[in-house]
């Protein structure tokens, strides 16, 4: 693996008594593919929102190119490089699809209120850039004949992928995917897997995915890490992770005594 | 008659401004606040009191704009101190805050002797007219507007539709909530500058929470996002009571109950407002119209 670009160190949550996730330790590499899998409450999505700050660890740290990031606000974490989609896609609904994109280059967008209540120069250039980028983004990713809908009234698999641009236009180094198949049926599954790759190829970025949907991330990934009540059981490629039997204990249970 | 239409105009361009700036917070940032008619009563009697005690030797017009942007300051540092701590809160208990925030500042009033206490602040000069105040009405609604069509605006707008996303995607939330709050009681603050010297008295039971009530009815009726929906909730509101009165001695007695029985038929009928979320541009229809031809 080359030099890791995000590293959790042996990072801790604790709700009260219970400890959601216990020393989950994890290394990305600079254009990584990585997937946390784990059954249902295992605490993957606890480790997203530690890694995005909207959680603070109890322990640990979460370094981001060498640099700790535990305790800024979520906004700072984006601005540092680490965007992320969410389970139950969160678009601005009532927004236009490219109004959407936008926002992800608000924070590199140079001009104050002032400027935007007199509408100098730098707001029409700047405003041309952000749109413009905007536009690039729609055209790789094939919405940009869309760009004027509500982002509410596109089909299910075109908001994906809308959320999916929107976080790529905060020009990250590493994206978090939430469960990106989740809802969708095995075509656009299949769809999602080809796109992911691609994303990564295209942007060289590292990738880090939650998911359940096994066929998913046994094929996309290339590293796999297998959480279960917040421990970490497992971890490697994907024709190791199919065979260890702690792995299939925790999804399919042990043989009744 | 005619008259009497000539004294409400200024009336409802102070609404107008009132109605439009709450927009910004309440609809358009998606800050549910009820205390605007606390920032209104800062800036009436911030205006009022530098035109009774130190007006400078200026033309009338000239300190009506000075008294004018002093209201706006004054609320605008109210609305920093109550928002900083209340915008924590979230939907009905930041309702609650801030309408507890705007009554405190009606009680302050109340008991402030130099600004006439609970006798009310008169001898304030009459410097307002249609003019002023059809003015600063299309100041506000143009800085408001542009404010809306930029980057910011559009930080403004995505707390509405999704603060943790807004999060996720590098927007400072807080931030925002706060400069929304912040400018739409500085607004409120030039509203009450207006008010008082047109009205040339202030009495703090004419800043109860009941006004914050009939503002919040103004941009629902209107549309709550939408800040040509306030301009037309704010002129509807205005005219309507005071129509009624015109129409009979049997409307004109039963006109409270019929203004109450039109915001509940609206309401059923078009639960979003007049105007929901979209704006009218006059502007945009002709260009519409000229290109399919």
């Amino acid at each position: 693996m080359s030099t890791p670009i995000l590293e959790t160190k042996a990072i801790t949550m604790r709700f009260g008594g219970l400890t959601a996730v216990d020393n989950f330790s994890l290394k990305i590499g600079k254009t990584d593919l990585i997937g946390v899998i784990g059954p249902n409450g295992a605490g993957k999505t606890t480790i997203f929102n530690m890694i995005t700050g909207i959680y603070e660890p109890t322990e640990g740290i979460v370094e981001l190119n060498g640099e700790n990031i535990v305790g800024n606000r979520p906004a700072f974490i984006t601005q540092k490089g680490i965007a992320r989609t969410f389970q139950n896609i969160r678009l601005f609904k009532d927004l236009s699809v490219i109004d959407n994109i936008r926002l992800a280059g608000h924070f590199r967008v140079d001009y104050g209120l002032v400027a935007s209540i007199f509408r100098t120069k730098k707001f029409h250039a700047e405003e041309k850039r952000l749109e413009d980028e905007a536009m690039e983004l729609l055209k790789i990713f094939g919405l940009e004949k869309k760009k004027d809908h509500l982002a509410k009234n596109l089909p299910y698999g075109e908001q994906r992928r809308l959320e999916i641009a929107r976080a790529l236009g905060t020009k990250p180094s590493v994206l978090l995917l939430d469960e990106p198949a989740a809802g969708m049926n095995p075509n656009e599954t299949k769809e999602l897997t080809k796109l992911i790759r691609w994303v990564r190829d295209k942007f060289q970025i590292a990738i880090l995915l939650i998911e359940h949907d096994m066929k998913l991330v046994m094929e996309v990934c290339e590293t796999i890490y297998v959480v279960d009540h917040g421990v970490q059981i497992a971890h490697g490629v994907p024709s190791e992770i199919q065979n260890n039997p702690k792995v299939i204990e925790a999804y399919l249970g042990t043989d009744a005594e | 008659m005619f008259e009497f239409f000539l004294h409400l105009s200024p009336l409802i361009g102070i609404n107008i401004i009132l109605a439009v700036s709450l927009n910004l917070i309440n609809g358009i940032c998606g800050q549910f606040s009820l205390g605007h008619a606390g920032f209104w009563a800062v800036g009436a009697y911030t205006g009022a009191a530098y035109s009774v005690y130190g007006a400078l030797p200026l033309p009338d017009e000239l300190n009506l704009i000075i008294s004018c942007g002093l209201g706006f300051i004054a609320a605008c540092v109210a609305g920093l101190i109550i928002g900083v701590p209340c915008l924590r809160l979230r939907g009905d208990y930041l309702a609650i805050a801030t309408l507890g925030f705007g009554e405190i500042i009606r009680i302050v009033i109340m008991n402030t002797d130099a600004i006439g206490g609970p006798r009310g602040f008169s001898g304030i000069p009459k410097w307002t007219n249609l003019f002023w105040v059809s003015l600063f009405v299309v100041i506000t609604v143009v800085i408001i507007a542009n404010i809306l069509r930029g980057t910011h605006g559009r930080a403004i707008i995505s707390i509405r539709e999704d603060e943790i996303a807004a999060d996720s995607m590098g927007i400072y939330t807080f931030k925002y909530k706060t400069l929304a709050f912040v400018i739409g009681a500085g607004f409120a603050g030039l509203a009450g500058s207006l008010y008082a010297h047109y009205t040339q008295f202030l009495h703090p039971n004419g800043f109860s929470f009941m006004f914050s009530v009939i503002i919040l009815l103004m941009i629902i009726l209107g549309g709550l996002g939408s800040i040509t929906g306030s301009i037309v909730g704010a002129i509807i509101l205005t005219l309507m009571p005071e129509v009624l009165r015109f129409m009979g001695e049997t409307v004109s007695q039963w006109r409270m109950v019929i203004y109450s029985v039109l915001l509940i038929a609206l309401m059923l009928l078009r639960p979003g407002g007049i105007f929901g979320k979209h704006e009218f541009n006059p502007l945009t229809l002709f260009k519409k119209k000229g290109e399919e031809a």
